[in-house]
């Protein structure tokens, strides 16, 4: 093995477990006991970069848990699922999963679920920007080509669906709410997380217009999305749910 | 290999806490820095950001994850991302370090050092030349701050980086804070080292505070510039002439009038060392 890579993966694996120090501090200068406290500055480094990603990304869980536990959370995720980018912005895609499996968060089942509202929320704040739009295009489309229109959704939108109040506890750990902090626990609610402008906005979904919007997202036609959500939800309102959907943008263009 | 013209003066690193103040305030600085990896986004907010400083100012992209020195790789994906970015900025300046970050397909998201080796000398310039070339524009490498040392290290980091220039034809960005530290954590007189340099292939000066741990200077960005610091500083305006100077602060932000402050301090010790170049 060439030299440098022989170093760097000595190096690596002193980072990650302090037991293989000895064979790096042979590679270095100084002193044996100088060199393991140096290493120990690298390695908390390391996880206060993860740190630093993971409350960016999860600021909700991270005031719920507080900074201590959530920076022990930072270490055993990294330890599990180490970074692979030098891009700390995708760092955290499945800390649900760890949340669901870890030892000391699986008595709390919500933090996963939350998580997987506020990786949504993440990446929405950095998707694409809604391309300009004139909704008349949709009225020139004629009516016999009306079940087959394809809907293009705005950059980052999702449906995160839950088993726990998660838009409740997502609102209520927003900066500057000053509202009621109860939580009625016995709430499932699915939340549309979507870009409002550079704003981030998670709201609560419901049930039909969330099986409409996955249909949609997976690119059923209008027909298709419309008569799946119908028979699920008979009570589904398609004229409402577009007219919001068409003023707040939420729909950014329509092929057929 | 064409790039915009240097902004001659002090910058500020332009932080998110910070937009709104110096978009409102609009503070009379030669050029805004920013990390690159925040930046390789499709739109939203920060992207936004990033655009209306682009409009005011000079934008400086410095990047800390491309990790040029991998043995096993050099991250083309990573590198395709910057160029996309370098591309919708068109920045004045663009950096990253004289480090490793990646070994076998993880991240450790650290600046790590390189030992100062021929093998170590001959793989960033053939690292440095590809992103040159993928960029299509002039690199500037920063020297590192670092708390152990390779003993297998065959010259010193400011003679390496002087090779890596000459080889490649890439500039310094010589990070001053970064170079007493190591004068510190490692023993040798860094006034001597910066007299070893050469000027004309310096592109950047970084400042920035460091924090003391045990016996160790860590390089946290997140204090006041010391005054050996400054001294180098003068001596380096003294022996290169002005050169586009940042202030770098990343931990613990302060209120920005603290960082205009020091970019003050730092335009007056180039002025007052300029009489006398």
């Amino acid at each position: 093995m060439p030299d440098l890579l022989d170093f760097q993966v000595d190096f690596g694996a002193a980072l990650r477990d302090r037991a293989q120090t000895p064979a790096l501090a042979r590679r270095l200068a100084g002193d044996p006991g100088v060199v393991d406290g140096r290493m120990a500055i690298y390695r908390a480094n390391s996880v206060a970069a993860a740190d630093k990603a993971l409350s960016a990304a999860y600021p909700v869980i991270r005031q719920v848990v507080g900074a201590e536990f959530f920076h022990g959370l930072a270490r055993e995720y990294q330890r599990g699922t180490p970074s692979t980018s030098g891009d700390l912005t995708v760092f955290g895609a499945s800390f649900d999963d760890f949340l669901a499996a870890f030892e000391h968060t699986r008595p709390m089942p919500y933090l996963p679920e939350l998580a997987r509202l506020e990786w949504a929320a993440h990446v929405a704040y950095g998707a694409a920007d809604a391309p300009d739009w004139d909704v008349a295009a949709l009225a020139a489309i004629p009516p016999e080509r009306q079940d087959a229109i394809r809907f293009q959704w705005s950059p980052g939108l999702a449906v995160v669906r839950s088993t726990f109040p998660v838009v409740r506890i997502w609102t209520i750990h927003q900066p500057g709410f000053d509202g009621e902090f109860e939580v009625d626990w016995s709430q499932a609610e699915t939340a549309l997380v979507a870009r409002d402008g550079f704003a981030v906005t998670v709201t609560g979904c419901p049930p039909a217009e969330a099986c409409f919007i996955e249909a949609s997202l997976r690119g059923a036609t209008l027909a298709a999305a419309a008569s799946d959500t119908l028979e699920r939800h008979p009570d589904f309102d398609l004229g409402a749910l577009l007219a919001r959907a068409l003023a707040t943008r939420l729909v950014c263009g329509a092929t057929t | 290999m064409s790039a915009p013209v240097s902004p001659v003066g002090t910058g500020i690193g332009l932080r998110q806490p910070h937009y709104r103040e110096v978009f409102e305030r609009r503070p009379a600085l030669a050029f805004l820095e920013v990390h690159s990896e925040n930046f390789f986004l499709e739109g939203g907010a920060s992207m936004h950001a990033l655009e209306r400083a682009r409009a005011a100012y000079p934008i400086s992209l410095h990047g800390v994850g491309l990790s040029l020195g991998s043995a096993d790789r050099l991250a083309e994906e990573h590198l395709a991302r910057l160029k996309r970015l370098v591309d919708r900025v068109e920045p004045a300046l663009v950096s990253e370090h004289l480090c490793w970050g990646a070994v076998g397909g993880v991240h450790f998201n650290d600046l790590l050092p390189l030992p100062h080796t021929g093998e170590a000398l001959a793989l960033l310039a053939d690292r440095v030349d590809h992103v040159q070339g993928v960029l299509k524009r002039r690199l500037l490498v920063e020297n590192l701050s670092a708390y152990v040392q390779c003993r297998d290290s065959e010259m010193t980091e400011t003679a390496f980086l002087a090779e890596l220039a000459r080889r490649t034809g890439c500039g310094l960005l010589l990070d001053l804070n970064n170079l007493y530290v190591n004068a510190i954590n490692f023993g040798f007189d860094a006034s001597e080292q910066l007299d070893a340099l050469d000027g004309a292939s310096i592109g950047q000066i970084h400042l920035a505070g460091h924090s003391v741990v045990d016996d160790c200077l860590v390089d946290t960005h997140g204090a006041v510039v010391c005054d050996p610091v400054w001294q180098l500083y003068a001596q380096a305006c003294r022996r290169f002439g002005p050169k586009p100077t940042l202030i770098e602060w990343d931990t613990d932000l302060p209120a920005l009038d603290v960082l205009l402050q020091q970019a003050a301090q730092a335009s007056d010790i180039a002025d007052r060392e300029a009489v006398h170049a």
